[in-house]
């Protein structure tokens, strides 16, 4: 037990003492996140529209005066068809309106008047958002009495902020790559510095020197979420939490362990640290891909949606989505649990055999 | 002619030359010579017009005082950097190198050029070896090759930074005809820096470097006809002096016998001069008696295969208790993989191996064991981002001394072993010789009975080689270890009890240090018996 | 400049290059990418997990659940069960979306009273609960159409979607990936092979020969220069066929413009090399220089016309978003040359790299640091 702590204690000295790894694991945590929460707006916000108004112009003003921020910027005016066209061919703008001179008399005399809309779908789901705002809009303009009224609940992030939920899903990525590169650099640092023969003359069981090692990884990544939850999500982005910060923090561990498990398989098979850079690229790739971060799980491929299963990040997801956002009870989040430490058991087991059998 | 004017560099706002004053003519040899980090390098960078300089240099007629200016006799210059192979790409072969070289250069390709071409490549030995890629061939072909590129443009300024260092003796013989034929027949000035002293008196001219100044001109008869007077034979003195080995430096006058210097005692002398006496270094003696008859590792048949390569066959070896063996070969012959299969660290191929008299298959047999060896590495390798103390307590913890203990021993070793002011620095920011004491306090911590030293004293100054072998006698007398140590100081095997010369993988000589000049009563060194096995 | 300096570092450089199998990287790497993230990004939102109560289990609201589940967009489960159960599964994570159409939703509409339909959508992914949001309202809006067949007066929409009519994310992507992949390989393949010369200290083969800083700069990045411009026509190829691009412009303006973007990424990496002393130094910075902007910046994610202040800004010092804007227009709008804005980013992009290149050369040191 004293020399496990030893070389616990051994590595997170080296890891300190090494200003790289440090300035980089910080940036990570917090800048990356940080950033990602600021900077990622999927949300069509301060759209910039073009109009051209052929018609008397006091029912368009109408209209037009409701389109403002933070949607829409201030709509800017054309002479003609052309020009306007040619804004979208530029990207000056993304959305383009047409009144023609019909347009106001066809409205007073209820002769069901159009509105042209030209978007610039090179933006595709943009443009969509903004054309459900302009309907939006034009809905308290019709004469029409709707027998059904929707009142529509957004729960868990009733602003649906972007922002948000970018950050959470940043720090998961983080997690998992700091993780692995981590892990796979405490083993190969001393391949480089030619220490590993060193270690393998210790007499100390191998199986200590492994656990040892990985544990010191994991335990530097969860100093780096509590300083990101706490300070970035928290603090600066002040992210809701409707679950169990509890829960996040022993999901967090498990999942750790189990990318750690990842690491020590890429350190097996690396000779230096550019090789780790290379790997760890190849092998999370995938398992970001199919995680379901950024196309949801159910909209998959058949096929995709069974190997999704296999990546420990799915779970991982979801799980943190669930705590995060909709405040999901324990024994409902046992399956994300299920998953991360199932997957764990056997990848870190893989990567644990793997680096054995190089003592 | 090239002259050098009040040049000084500095690097990293650290001084590392300064006033450095002197003129070479054509067709010389001028040697640098100096401990690691006395300002060889810089100088050498600054002539080359490779780093930012002070003062200026005049070559011909031409006066150049910072890189940008020095361009335009780029033309005239070789310049080949510290480094085995460093200026070697290790994908390409050596036709690949020689056509790149010529092409960056601008050589005109013509009858002529081929000729000397050729006649570089057969000087070097490597005419068979076209097709061999770089990464592929031995230290020594590595440095040839360097060499061979470096002047191929016919340079009439030769610039070589430590071309020799690491080269097994056989090819520096080859490195330096190259390079005084090429003196002789193009009147070459050549600029050499040099770590062996024997190489000294293949050089015009010597410039003595010690903390980025210099301390003594002259060729190599000059110099030690200077120091004559300070050097003894060994004896004990009140007054002021070095003893080490088996004489001793004294600046006063001493009532006994003197001693032909060597060029080694040029730095002793300097040290005296200069008041940085060496502090004593003791091992203390260990209370239980020292049974000199056990055979504490035998290997029998050992080898090791590399692909088609063997990289150990057949060798057989014995070491016993309180004997100092050296393990003596070229670049390449199998001295680290030998050690590394004793220690467990390659598995063999072939053969038996007996520790302890206990027979070695597996891992498994080695466990009980680990604690009874002791192993410096190359280089020293230890956690750089430790300290010299964290390092101690860490290896001492590892080795279940107890916390109480291990200061005590940090301690009294750091003492012993003179690195008591350095405990709390890095080891990258140490003396490589201080570095090297410090590895070796580390590997006794839990006073092994037998040290496994691979190359220890590899880049290390003459004053520090020369204290570690001192170390090395009290910690076989004192302690009553073993020793299996590796070199390429071929110097260096005078201090072993008994010498094995390894080639190409095979054992070619096992036999005592006296033994070995009872054979040939005509060597003076034990460089030239070296020589006479591996012709 | 000498030929005979670049030929000889060019052919090194092949060599080197293809013995340590690194050639792969202009190909492997941003093929992985663009087919990665090609496939993996979907803005769309289709199979929308929806649970219906039917509370009222009348004509109209089978109608109603009819509409939903003939909608490609969602894929819906109609279940009698609570409230509270219902908004447990979506705690669950077992659905996206709940609609619960009250008892007497019929009964209601027919005396023209108006209902309350509620819906309860799971906004964890913020972006994906607008889009689910808007659909349903669609639904919604098409079915009370279905009752006031001559409601007169209600104003129409006529929306045409210029550039990608089918609104295929793959044609809003993939182009923009392109733009990512042109930057990053380059500035990191640059980046590394002038790294590697210090690291290994081979760079004393220039610093110690008559070899011109512009000789050395032009030889090192032309064997790059060389391979990136193959890839370009590779991954136009896989932009093509495998997602199954238009490509409605100048396929002459694509390419000069992508050998102009290839020109100012090798820049970028030129600058870079010129910092980092060791090859994972290298890799580092430039992945931190390239990939947000190419991301962020580069309007494939957010249109630059909806920027603001400082992103706005920092959008136009990257050189991304010219190139995307020449290759959007290339593959999905084709103006080509007719453009004054293409033709003047086309000059942009080309003074930008050959100011990159320029202090490149004023910083490169024939000298060690």
């Amino acid at each position: 037990m004293k020399i496990f702590i030893t070389i616990l204690l051994k590595e997170l000295i080296s890891f300190f003492r090494s200003f790289g790894l440090v300035i980089l694991v910080i940036y990570f945590f917090t800048a990356e996140v940080y950033v990602a929460a600021n900077g990622m707006e999927i949300e069509a916000k301060n759209v910039a529209v073009g109009v051209v108004d052929k018609s008397a112009g006091g029912m368009s003003k109408k209209i037009l005066s409701n389109l403002h921020s933070p949607e829409f910027q201030t709509p800017k005016f054309y002479k003609s068809q052309k020009e306007l066209s040619d804004a979208i061919y530029n990207k000056n703008i993304m959305v383009g309106m047409i009144f023609d001179e019909q347009f106001e008399k066809d409205y007073y005399k209820k002769l069901n008047p159009t509105i042209n809309i030209l978007i610039d779908s090179t933006t595709a789901s943009q443009s969509l958002m903004a054309i459900g705002y302009i309907q939006n809009i034009l809905m308290k303009f019709n004469n029409l009495e709707l027998p059904v009224a929707l009142k529509m609940h957004k729960l868990f992030n009733q602003n649906a902020d972007t922002g948000l939920f970018m950050g959470v899903s940043e720090l998961l990525s983080v997690i998992t790559l700091l993780t692995t590169i981590l892990t796979a650099i405490a083993f190969v640092k001393e391949k480089e510095s030619g220490t590993w023969d060193i270690m393998l003359l210790m007499p100390v069981n191998p199986k200590i020197i492994i656990l040892a090692k990985s544990l010191s990884q994991i335990i530097i990544i969860m100093i780096g979420v509590v300083l990101s939850v706490g300070l970035i999500l928290f603090q600066s982005l002040d992210v809701p939490i409707n679950g169990n910060l509890l829960h996040f923090f022993i999901l967090t561990f498990f999942y750790v362990a189990t990318t750690a498990g990842i690491g020590l398989f890429i350190a097996a098979v690396s000779k230096n640290i550019m090789q780790i850079s290379q790997l760890s690229i190849v092998i999370m790739m995938p398992i970001i891909f199919l995680s379901g971060a950024w196309t949801p799980i159910y909209a998959m491929h058949p096929l995709l949606q069974y190997l999704s299963a296999l990546s420990p990040l799915s779970y991982y997801i979801e799980g943190c989505e669930s705590i995060f956002f909709r405040g999901t009870s324990f024994v409902d989040l046992l399956p994300y649990f299920g998953g991360v430490l199932i997957l764990g058991v056997i990848l870190y087991w893989y990567g644990f055999r793997k680096i054995g059998k190089l003592f | 002619m090239l002259e050098v004017k009040d040049l000084a560099v500095s690097h990293k706002k650290k001084i590392a030359i300064k006033n450095l004053n002197f003129k070479v003519d054509d067709g010389k040899i001028l040697g640098f010579i100096g401990a690691d980090g006395a300002g060889k390098s810089s100088a050498l960078n600054a002539i080359a017009g490779v780093i930012k300089f002070d003062g200026e240099i005049i070559y011909n007629d031409f006066i150049y005082k910072s890189p940008k200016e020095a361009e335009n006799i780029k033309l005239n210059i070789g310049y080949m950097p510290q480094g085995i192979g460093l200026v070697l790409y290790k994908t390409l072969t050596i036709k690949e190198h020689l056509d790149f070289f010529a092409d960056i250069r601008d050589i005109k390709i013509n009858k002529e050029f081929l000729e000397y071409k050729n006649h570089l490549l057969s000087m070097a030995g490597l005419e068979k070896f076209l097709d061999r890629r770089a990464g592929d061939l031995s230290g020594g072909m590595m440095q040839k090759l360097s060499l061979v590129c470096t002047m191929l443009h016919r340079p009439k300024l030769l610039i070589l930074d430590e071309p020799t260092t690491g080269v097994d003796p056989l090819s520096r013989i080859e490195l330096w005809e190259i390079l005084e034929q090429s003196a002789k027949e193009f009147n070459t000035i050549s600029i050499i820096s040099t770590a062996y002293m024997g190489e000294a008196s293949k050089m015009d001219d010597i410039l003595l470097f010690d903390e980025g100044e210099i301390i003594a001109r002259g060729n190599s008869e000059q110099l030690i006809n200077e120091i004559k007077p300070f050097v003894y034979e060994k004896t004990t003195t009140d007054k002021k002096h070095i003893t080490i080995s088996d004489s001793t430096y004294c600046l006063e006058n001493l009532e006994i016998q003197h001693q032909k210097p060597t060029l080694e005692s040029l730095f002793f002398v300097n040290a005296l001069k200069k008041d940085r006496l060496l502090p004593k270094l003791q091992i203390a003696k260990s209370k239980e008696s020292i049974d000199k008859n056990i055979v504490v590792m035998k290997a029998t048949k050992i080898t090791k295969k590399f692909g088609d390569f063997y990289a150990n066959r057949n060798v057989d070896c014995e070491l016993k208790s309180g004997e100092i063996l050296g393990l003596l070969g070229a670049n390449g012959a199998g001295k680290t993989t030998f050690i590394k299969m004793l220690l467990g660290l390659l598995p063999l191929d072939g053969g038996e191996l007996e520790l302890f008299d206990k027979k070695i298959k597996d891992s498994d047999d080695r466990n009980g064991l680990k604690s009874q060896i002791g192993y410096v590495s190359q280089h020293f390798a230890l956690y750089d981002d430790m300290t010299v103390r964290e390092n101690m307590m860490f290896f001492a913890s590892i080795h279940k001394i107890d916390t109480k203990k291990s200061v005590q021993l940090i301690d009294s070793y750091s003492k012993e072993l003179g690195f008591e002011k350095y405990l709390d620095e890095m080891p990258k920011s140490l003396p490589l010789g201080i570095n090297q004491r410090f590895s070796l306090a580390v590997s006794i911590l839990h006073e092994p009975k037998v040290l496994f030293l691979d190359e220890p004293t590899s880049g290390v100054d003459a004053i520090a080689r020369a204290q570690f072998w001192e170390l090395l006698k009290e910690l076989k007398n004192n302690r009553g270890i073993s020793i299996l140590i590796t070199t390429h100081y071929m110097s260096e095997a005078e201090f072993c009890d008994r010498v094995v010369l390894l080639k190409d993988g095979e054992k070619i000589a096992d036999d005592k240090v006296e033994n070995f000049y009872k054979k040939f009563p005509n060597a003076k060194s034990f460089e030239e018996i070296f020589l006479e096995y591996y012709k | 400049m000498r030929l005979r300096i670049i030929k000889a570092y060019f052919l090194k450089e092949m060599i080197e290059l293809i013995r340590t199998k690194m050639i792969m990287m202009p190909y492997l790497m941003p093929l992985l990418i663009v087919i990665l993230f090609g496939y993996g990004i979907k803005m769309q939102v289709t199979g929308v997990r929806t649970l219906i109560l039917d509370n009222d289990n009348s004509q109209i609201s089978r109608k109603m659940i009819l509409k939903f589940e003939h909608s490609k967009y969602f894929t819906t489960t109609v279940k009698n069960m609570s409230e509270k159960d219902a908004l447990r599964e979506i705690k669950k994570a077992n659905i996206d979306a709940i609609i619960i159409i009250p008892s007497s939703f019929e009964k209601n509409s027919l005396k023209g009273i108006k209902t309350e339909i509620g819906v309860f959508i799971d906004a964890s992914f913020p972006s994906r609960s607008t889009t689910i949001s808007n659909y349903i309202q669609g639904v919604v809006m098409d079915l009370a159409n279905d009752f006031n067949i001559n409601s007169s007066g209600m104003i129409n929409i006529n929306t045409r979607n210029l550039f990608n009519q089918a609104l295929r994310d793959e044609e809003m992507i993939v182009p923009g990936l392109i733009g990512m992949v042109l930057l990053i390989s380059p500035a990191i393949l640059t980046a590394l092979i002038i790294a590697k010369e210090k690291e290994e200290g081979t760079i004393f083969n220039f610093y110690s020969s008559p070899v011109s800083k512009g000789e050395f700069l032009v030889a090192k990045l032309s064997a790059i220069f060389f391979l990136v411009s193959i890839a370009i026509f590779v991954i136009f190829l896989v932009a093509s066929y495998l997602f199954d691009l238009p490509f409605r412009g100048s396929f002459f303006l694509f390419w000069l413009a992508s050998e102009f973007y290839v020109f100012t990424a090798l820049g970028f990496g030129l600058l870079v090399s010129i910092i980092a002393s060791s090859q994972i130094v290298a890799i580092i910075v430039t992945l931190m220089l390239t990939i947000i902007p190419a991301f962020m910046y580069s309007g494939m994610i957010m249109p630059i016309s909806s920027m603001s202040g400082d992103a706005f800004i920092t959008a136009h010092i990257y050189p991304v978003m010219y190139y995307n804007h020449i290759i959007y227009d290339t593959f999905l709008i084709g103006q080509g040359f007719n453009s004054p804005t293409n033709i003047s980013y086309l000059l942009l992009l080309f003074g930008y790299g050959i100011v990159l290149f320029l202090l490149g050369l004023l910083f490169l040191k024939k000298e060690i640091k």
